[in-house]
């Protein structure tokens, strides 16, 4: 399993623009296996990103919309998309610049492709 | 910890401990010495409940301590404990006067990262009190249930303590 998640996480660092790759325990909010450039603090964005996609997807859930699909965050200077896996969470951070169609459909390929 | 300087710290630790309580978004907070003196608390509701608590974590803070010399991990770092409805996290720290360590108990609202993350900045807002910047020797046995007992007073509301 761990070398499905390696692999997952290699395949999304791969692509242009993308400054982090995270897969992350949904629960607990701690990274299982994670590539990530310098500058980027993993465990804070994943325990992070974690309780924003909880409250996202109570907020969906009481709103009646149902599942959650991809949470992505616009900042000034890029981007952090939150996919949700089963029990884990895909966690991506990327740079302003970076092509986002093709980044959220490959994290969803991924995704959905996780153990 | 002296008990005459044992006021101006409690006082100086409520505000980290109230940020802390509110960014980690834990149920309850304790904050310890090695001895099981107390510091610092957020959600507990009787005494008897927080000098357990604190007895229990300073115990298991000592032989976990035990424990990572006798294998050689030299220091451990968390205890994290995930029962059905709650979660245990102990952590001790090193602040220039003494070693402390932070109990917190937290539930479905929070999370270990998040713990963990908010912990490390309320163990750096801690260390950086000038309250403690002496530092300490060791405690004696005998100091042990007299720490314990002033810190009980200074956190603590009489009625509490007289409920005891």
């Amino acid at each position: 399993m761990s070398n499905d998640l390696a692999r997952a996480v290699d395949r999304l660092s791969r692509i242009p623009g993308v400054r982090g790759a995270l897969v992350a325990d949904a629960a607990a909010g701690v990274p299982v296996v994670e590539s990530v450039a310098d500058g980027v603090a993993g465990p804070a964005v994943v325990a992070l990103a974690a309780s924003l996609y909880r409250c996202a997807a109570a907020a969906s859930e009481n709103a009646g919309l149902g599942a959650m699909g991809p949470v992505q965050v616009d900042a000034g200077a890029g981007h952090v998309i939150i996919i949700g896996a089963g029990d884990l969470l895909l966690v991506i951070v990327a740079e302003k610049g970076a092509q986002l169609g093709l980044l959220l459909l490959e994290a969803q390929r991924v995704a959905e492709a996780l153990p | 910890m002296i008990r005459g300087d044992l006021g101006q710290l409690v006082d100086a630790l409520r505000e980290p401990i109230r940020i802390f309580v509110r960014d980690a978004r834990v149920r309850l907070a304790l904050l310890i010495n090695g001895s099981g003196q107390v510091l610092a608390q957020h959600g507990f509701s009787g005494a008897y409940d927080v000098a357990s608590v604190a007895s229990l974590a300073a115990a298991t803070h000592a032989s976990s301590r035990a424990l990572a010399d006798m294998t050689g991990a030299r220091r451990w770092v968390y205890l994290h404990h995930t029962g059905r409805h709650r979660q245990l996290f102990l952590a001790p720290f090193a602040t220039p006067a003494q070693e402390l360590i932070l109990v917190a108990i937290f539930d479905e609202d929070s999370s270990l990262g998040l713990v963990r993350l908010y912990f490390n900045e309320f163990e750096g807002r801690v260390a950086t009190l000038p309250e403690l910047g002496t530092v300490r020797t060791g405690t004696s046995a005998e100091d042990f249930e007299r720490e314990l007992e002033a810190g009980l007073r200074h956190i603590l509301p009489p009625e509490w303590l007289e409920e005891g």
